[in-house]
């Protein structure tokens, strides 16, 4: 068991556990923490799994854990490890099942006062519009062909399609649409998956909030990112669905017994992994493209059906609901970092944790360049969620921050402390409107089974790793099943 | 003899099921798996022919889960039995019995590896953990 006496301070928000503390270490772990949640992150198996992570060949500095860290299954939940290309591994565990799971946020130009007299029914038919994809609502069916032309050209092939708008794509991680996506690389059985699940939202976690900008930190970047006080937003949570679950079951399957010619050996199966330039190793990298860039068409998708509510309730004539961003944070990128003075090109697993990259940097929209790229971070149900912006400080943790609060009980503890009713009971008293179908998934996503966001928010705000731009209340939760 | 039970978790499912053999641990399992999907709107369906090859006992169980997983979603099925005509450690040839499903109430999304447990126990019953990722 891993505790505090293990952690040599490094800042009142990041602690560090020294390379010698095991012998399978390749470089000292660290995580951005407080001091109280440093004592509380003890209590699972998250800082073992962070351990284990600074054992993969080619890991460069540090493995990083943010302050939403959680035990996952291989790698914590919140976990960052930026591999060297030239001699290092890559793997699926360290990007997760759900690949690009990830945040979208639509900016309106109406106030909450505008909005009011038309919440209910805007709730009612965005739950109507976005399918849960688990036999409930619209089902539509499409082909391989279809499917294969969406992996290769994200959600950019959908907006060509007439299901978005130009600045979608432009206000968008990578534009939407990762260039090295091969979908001769994706399995039928990822595709037979996906075939009728684009522009559905999923279970668990996921979900769709209308919100609004509650409080404004920073003017210029919120002037810049076209946010305003009081204003309405929608804010979108979801990934790749069963498509992308399923290209990682099969990547995962194929690596098992792959490692035995690379002569790797790892602490758990689910890290399994091959050198990124082999042939299983760059297979692997299209195969996750092609999961992300159907992600950001179901995103797209979602937006669109979103729309067609927006329109439905408020008229034709209704100003429309703009992208203001969307970004990953179950993702593997090529970025390059000085590193010991020589300029490394890494291959950066991100799971359960958001890039968030600083101004200046050409790999943000023009728009958002002279402040930074916009971080997107949904908090627990009915809790705030926020809009940060990336720093130059950032670059310690290879430009990664927070991905949200971090579950600190069992769905099954959830149920066991909590009714579904009890829930939206509560999140009704506080004037939010909650639309679920199942009232068992209201009681398992309860905010009293994650941490506090507005604490994981102010250790990244902290560190520097993102500052705080506005906070964003939310007024009605949709929620799949 | 008990057929399988949850363990907690804090985000995931995950279950330990028992056989008084092989055969029987890998169907009680499914069962888990199956059961926890939560389905309404149960009718007559199909039987799915399957095959597995993998590297050990431990890789097959979760691979058989993945396949019967996959054919779960794509068909909208649920798998209530299983009748094996090949088993050993490192492949299985058999026969699923499918109904029919309209919805589920519980998304299933994969059957992973991690903290995979496989063993026999002293009085030769079967015992497996493995966790679902939901």
């Amino acid at each position: 068991m891993i505790s505090k006496k293990d952690f040599k301070k490094i800042s009142d928000w990041l602690w560090e556990i020294p390379k010698s503390f095991r012998s399978d270490m390749r470089v000292p772990a660290r995580i951005y923490v407080s001091e109280k949640m440093l004592e509380e992150s003890s209590k699972d198996k998250s800082l073992e799994q962070l351990v284990n992570v600074s054992t993969l060949p080619g890991i460069q500095k540090y493995a990083l854990a943010m302050p939403d860290m959680h035990e996952g299954y291989a790698s914590p939940i919140g976990g960052v490890a930026a591999i060297k290309i030239s001699d290092g591994i890559i793997s699926p565990g360290m990007c997760g099942y759900d690949i690009n799971c990830g945040m979208k946020l639509l900016k309106s130009e109406y106030s909450e006062k505008e909005i009011k007299p038309h919440f209910d029914k805007l709730a009612t038919e965005i739950q109507k519009e976005v399918p849960s994809g688990l036999g409930r609502g619209r089902q539509v069916k499409l082909s391989i062909e279809q499917i294969d032309k969406i992996l290769e050209g994200g959600a950019q092939r959908l907006i060509q399609q007439g299901y978005g708008e130009k600045e979608d794509f432009e206000n968008c991680e990578a534009g939407g649409k990762l260039e090295w996506a091969d979908a001769s690389v994706v399995s039928d059985y990822a595709k037979n998956r996906g075939r009728d699940q684009v522009g559905t939202l999923g279970s668990g976690n996921h979900f769709l909030e209308i919100q609004k900008v509650a409080e404004i930190f920073d003017e210029k970047v919120a002037e810049v990112f076209g946010l305003f006080k009081d204003q309405i937003v929608i804010m979108i949570h979801c990934g790749s669905r069963g498509l992308g679950h399923q290209v990682c079951t099969d990547y995962l399957r194929t690596m098992i017994p792959a490692m035995q010619k690379y002569g790797i050996r790892v602490p758990d199966r689910e890290f399994a992994c091959v050198p990124f330039n082999s042939s299983e190793g760059k297979r692997y990298f299209s195969a996750m493209a092609s999961a992300a860039n159907y992600a950001w068409a179901n995103r797209q998708m979602i937006t669109h059906f979103i729309r067609k509510a927006w329109k439905s309730v408020l008229g034709e004539k209704a100003s429309p609901l703009v992208a203001l961003y969307d970004v990953a944070h179950n993702i593997i990128k090529n970025e390059t970092y000085l590193i010991n003075g020589k300029e490394t090109e890494v291959a950066v697993h991100r799971k359960g944790a958001t890039r968030a990259f600083p101004p200046g940097h050409s790999e943000i929209p023009e728009k958002y360049r002279e402040v930074g790229q916009p971080v997107l971070i949904p908090g627990s149900m009915g809790t705030a969620s926020y809009v940060l912006v990336g720093q130059k400080e950032g670059e310690e943790a290879f430009f990664s921050t927070c991905h949200g609060a971090g579950r600190t009980m069992s769905r099954h503890e959830a149920i066991k402390r909590v009714s579904g009713q009890e829930v939206v009971k509560s999140l009704e008293s506080k004037g939010i409107t909650v639309k679920c179908w199942s009232l068992r998934g209201i009681a398992e996503e309860a905010p009293m089974a994650y941490k506090d966001v507005d604490s994981v928010v102010n250790i990244v705000h902290n560190a520097g790793l993102s500052k705080k731009v506005v906070k964003l209340l939310p007024l009605a939760v949709i929620k799949g099943e | 003899m008990k057929k399988y039970e949850i363990l907690e978790h804090k985000a995931d499912l995950r279950i330990r099921a028992f056989g008084e053999t092989k055969e029987e641990l890998f169907l009680n399992m499914m069962k888990g798996m199956m059961e926890s999907m939560r389905s309404e709107g149960i009718k007559k369906g199909e039987n799915r022919k399957i095959k597995i090859t993998s590297p050990d006992l431990g890789a097959l169980l979760v691979d058989f889960l993945s396949e019967v997983l996959y054919l779960s979603q794509v068909n909208k099925e649920i798998y209530k039995d299983v009748r094996f005509k090949k088993f050993t450690d490192t492949e299985l040839k058999g026969e699923l019995t499918g109904q029919k499903v309209e919805r589920f109430g519980e998304d299933i999304k994969a059957v992973t590896y991690h903290g995979l447990e496989i063993c026999q126990r002293k009085d030769g019953t079967w015992e497996a953990i493995v966790l679902f990722d939901i």
